[in-house]
């Protein structure tokens, strides 16, 4: 079988590394970037038309699969496996990372070859992270997405970037480094307890843990995740690095970054600890739905329109967070469908936002006001991710938090109730964030006499797209719910 | 008949030492190339040396051990030598203190550090370490016009002077204990009853002699400032080739030891281990100046390596075994940039004055930057899989308390090598220095540190070949 993952996993850094090589040539670096981004996007596109079904393997069941020795001195494989999940979300990452090559073509005017260097090493991480099943080799991209973002907030960030990047990394190392000890502890306990010493997802599953042990390993993995995510109270990176990243920063944080969060909560987490992850369901409901609504009710006291899409993440990712919590497959079909969403829907209101940025170079909610008039066909777009982010019946969020909702109702019935009122608020602060832009009068003077360029050919290749799978999915989601059915009961028969 | 062949790389070592000090002395031009040329000469043939020979007996008159163990911890200490030749020579030509005596000690002190860390004698270990220490007095008080670089000298003169007081009657305690010179007889021996407090005080001597030359707390208080005084290259020498040399003796005789004697010496360990680690790491937490900062870092990476010389009787000794290079290449790459990225007259050590150089330099910022990464223990980079394998170590003999403390001071040294990252990457520079140019030695060395330190970070299965086949260390055959 030719190796589809590792080539779809190493073009990205390949491309990083041809980026840094035409560092003297910004155009050449930003061409080849596209077009390793655009490779890449269209192999994972193309592993649909390779018409995968689901084979039991040596490593479980998987579409695709590959498994090799890497140090044995440890038992440590590489070993890749995808589903129908990380299928979906590594289509998400490669249609972003074109994107984000897009959004920076004239946003990002300095060390051009650096920045793509580690937009490309980028894609690389979060892809390994979304495709490892071996649990050595996930925390390695665990980690390794750390250093690109890292510089990528600092490097071409805003004016507090030194400050955002440095509580990004500390915040995220102290979660991860916490979470290696608790892998060793694992690796540890499994292989003396049958001798076998390995790093293998669907090995460490079965390990047997007495309680107390499971609580803490079950901790230190959860804390990671969950800063990732994140989840209130370990939430505060998040406005911050959000706010100071360049554009193609913010998408990646929003888009993947959170993502990977959740999906290690899911594929990990969760499997690997099931009884204490049960005990610890009240705990993730009530932080989900506080989530919701702090966000929320911090979200309308921001003047930076950055920071609020940033405060609306923390909301809807809370909601994954319920759905992943919930644990049934209609939850977490509507969590797994939400984080591709939410991928879609913020990263798309952070590129307007950055395009916003760039035409008057400020973000500021008391600037703007009355854009309709200047820029119609920007504003249409905004007003369509907009509404799909507060949850449009016929957008892509509605199915998501509808699926989550409605499943968290059979058994946690007073949750739902309240995820609905947090919805509301949802509601209320996107209006108010539509109303304060688009509509009325402009506020800054000297912007409301300048004639603002309505988007460029560029710009609608970026936006289009986003706006095509945000319908796709808000009208017809059915064939990605068809693809995460297996690979979720494969999860939920974990539980049993 | 006498195995000469079985100790050439000593010998060549010490042939070189002495040709370099002959020709300064007879010879007038002391060419500096011809200098550096002939020292990396001579590292190239010890080197050569060791892979041409093979010795047919373990040890070398009951004195070094020339196999497995010993011939490992002699290439790691060849390539550092080799690796800190290539950094000085630009940099002691510029300043005018490259000559016979930076060349010839430099092998000397090479040579002390071989026999260091090969002895099974108590006297060749006694008579390595001065060899290597009488060298870095020197080295280190190379700039003679510079106050500060006389002043480490004599701060490193007096610590030493008084950790070889301590060895020495530690040596002297545990003769009269086992009643044998020997490093392996003296701790295996049978104890009586009463006997094992004598060599149990002969052993703490000992243990603080090499406390203070490997900067363990409470007798770390020399690191910073001899570091900060000391020429970057020698510095790079000094915290790379002198502890992996003293780690690979304490870790032999921790290996040597009777599983008795050992249980004595655990808690004494954890303790300092703990302190190590923490002290080193809160230290550097609050430092302005790039010196001293990684003086600090350096004495946080010992405190891992004690803690995990705690499971040396599980798995400590393999993991120990890979870091050590791993360490190595990691410091040699800090401190190698530092003399790279400084003017001529001092070493660039303020943080405020490494901001935004990776601008004007991005390939030695980059190595600088890579080294620190790794420092902190963060993939792709060699310190990630030495890191993970100090902790497995650790956690697999079950000392679950201090591994927790290690990874929280594992996660406290983030803010502070980020620290230095932030300042060369992220922040305007400030004032304009003039640097000089690298030249083509300095460039093959960074780039051999920067490759391996991402090759052993992605491949590391070879070098834990090589260390399986050479443990377990036994002391008595």
């Amino acid at each position: 079988m030719f190796p589809w993952l590792s080539l779809i996993l190493f073009l990205p850094l390949v491309g990083s590394f041809l980026a840094l090589g035409l560092w003297r040539r910004p155009l050449a670096c930003r061409w080849a970037s596209l077009l390793v981004a655009l490779v890449d996007f269209a192999l994972v596109a193309g592993l649909f038309s390779l018409n995968l079904k689901g084979q039991a393997g040596p490593t479980g069941r998987w579409l695709l699969a590959e498994d090799f020795p890497w140090i044995e001195r440890f038992g440590i494989r590489y070993s890749l496996g995808l589903d129908g999940i990380s299928l979906m979300l590594i289509l998400l990452t490669a249609f972003l990372t074109v994107l984000c090559v897009l959004v920076s073509w004239k946003q990002i005017t300095q060390r051009v070859g650096a920045f793509h260097f580690f937009l490309m090493f980028m894609e690389t991480g979060v892809l390994g992270v979304f495709l490892a099943t071996d649990l050595f080799l996930f925390y390695l991209f665990w980690e390794f997405q750390l250093i690109p973002m890292f510089f990528l907030i600092g490097m071409w960030g805003h004016e507090n970037r030194v400050y955002a990047t440095i509580k990004f990394i500390i915040y995220t190392i102290v979660g991860s480094l916490l979470m290696l000890a608790a892998l060793i502890g694992l690796y540890v306990i499994h292989g003396a307890q049958t001798g076998q010493y390995t790093f293998a997802l669907y090995q460490l599953v079965h390990t047997k843990l007495s309680p107390a042990a499971e609580i803490w390993l079950y901790a230190a993995f959860l804390l990671a995740f969950v800063i990732k995510i994140p989840l209130i109270p370990v939430h505060s990176w998040l406005p911050d690095a959000h706010t100071e990243a360049p554009t193609a920063g913010s998408v990646i944080l929003a888009g993947l970054l959170l993502k990977t969060g959740a999906y290690a909560v899911l594929r990990f987490a969760f499997p690997l600890f099931p009884s204490a992850a049960l005990v610890s369901v009240p705990l993730l409901l009530a932080l989900g739905l506080g989530g919701l609504f702090y966000a929320a009710w911090i979200a309308l006291a921001q003047r930076d329109l950055k920071r609020l899409v940033a405060y609306s993440s923390i909301a809807h990712m809370g909601l994954v967070v319920i759905g992943i919590g919930v644990w049934n497959i209609m939850t977490v079909s509507g969590a797994v469908l939400q984080m591709i969403n939410h991928g879609l829907t913020t990263s798309a209101l952070f590129i307007l936002v950055g395009m916003l940025d760039e035409r008057v170079h400020t973000r500021e909610m008391d600037n703007f006001g009355g854009l309709w008039a200047k820029m119609p066909i920007f504003s249409a777009f905004f007003l369509l991710f907009s509404m799909a982010s507060l949850g449009l019946p016929g957008l892509n969020n509605f199915v998501g938090e509808i699926l989550i909702l409605i499943g968290t109702f059979g058994k946690w019935p007073w949750v739902s109730g309240i995820g609905f009122a947090g919805l509301v608020l949802t509601v209320i602060y996107i209006l108010w964030f539509v109303q304060s832009t688009l509509f009325g009068e402009t506020r800054n003077p000297q912007i409301k006499e300048r004639h603002l360029e309505d988007i460029t050919a560029r710009e609608a290749a970026i936006l289009m797209p986003l706006a095509a799978a945000v319908l796709f999915i808000g009208l017809y989601p059915g064939p990605l719910l068809t693809l995460f059915r297996e690979p979720i009961q494969g999860l939920m028969a974990l539980f049993k | 008949m006498i195995a000469w062949f079985s100790i050439l790389p000593h010998l060549i070592l010490a042939a070189g030492g002495f040709s370099i000090f002959c020709l300064g002395a007879f010879w007038r031009p002391r060419s500096a190339g011809v200098l550096s040329g002939l020292a990396l000469i001579a590292v190239f043939l010890a080197g050569a040396g060791v892979f041409l020979t093979t010795p047919e007996e373990p040890q070398f008159l009951g004195m070094l051990e020339v196999q497995g163990y010993g011939r490992f911890f002699t290439v790691l200490i060849i390539v550092i030598t080799g690796l800190t030749l290539l950094f000085s020579h630009q940099y002691t030509k510029i300043r005018n203190i490259a000559g016979d005596e930076f060349y010839g000690l430099i092998l000397l002190a090479a040579l002390g550090m071989i026999f260091v860390a090969d002895a099974v004698h108590w006297l060749t270990f006694f008579l390595g370490l001065e060899v290597l220490s009488i060298s870095l007095y020197v080295l280190i008080a190379m700039r003679q016009a510079d106050p500060g670089s006389n002043e480490a000298a004599v701060k490193y003169f007096i610590v030493g002077a008084v950790s070889s007081a301590f060895l020495t009657f530690g040596i002297a305690i545990i003769y009269a204990a086992a009643g044998t010179l020997s490093i392996p007889q003296s701790l295996v021996i049978d104890v009586p009853s009463g006997g094992i407090s004598l060599i149990f005080l002969g052993l703490s001597l000992l243990l603080v002699g090499i406390g203070f030359k490997i900067s363990v707390v409470p007798f770390h208080l020399w690191t910073p400032d001899v570091y900060q005084g000391a020429p970057a290259p020698v510095t790079a020498f000094l915290s790379t080739g002198s502890k992996a040399a003293l780690f690979a003796a304490l870790l032999r005789f921790a290996s040597y030891s009777s599983d008795e004697l050992w249980l004595y010496l655990t808690p004494v360990l954890w303790v300092g281990a703990v302190l190590t680690m923490g002290v080193g790491t809160i230290s550097a937490l609050a430092q302005i100046r790039v010196k001293r900062l990684l003086a600090y870092s350096s004495v946080a990476q010992m405190g891992y390596l004690l803690m995990t010389l705690l499971a040396v009787k599980q798995e400590g000794a393999s993991a120990i075994m890979f870091y050590l290079p791993v360490y190595a290449l990691m410091d040699l790459g800090a401190f190698g940039s530092v003399a790279l990225l400084s003017a001529e007259k001092a070493d660039l050590d303020a943080l405020d004055d490494y901001c935004g150089l990776a601008y004007v330099h991005p390939w030695r910022s980059a190595i600088l930057a890579i080294s620190l990464i790794s420092l902190a223990g963060l993939p792709p980079t060699a310190g990630f899989i030495g890191k993970f394998t100090l902790f497995w170590a650790v956690l697999q003999s079950r000392y679950v308390v201090i591994a927790i403390i290690g990874i929280i001071m594992a996660i406290l040294s983030i803010y502070f090598y980020f620290r230095v990252v932030v300042a060369l990457f992220m922040r305007p520079a400030e004032a304009t220095i003039s640097i000089p140019s690298v030249a083509l030695t300095d460039r093959f060395a960074g780039g051999v540190i920067l490759f391996f330190l991402l090759l052993l970070g992605l491949v590391p299965s070879p070098v834990f070949t090589i260390i399986e086949q050479i443990l377990p260390l036994r002391g008595i055959p």
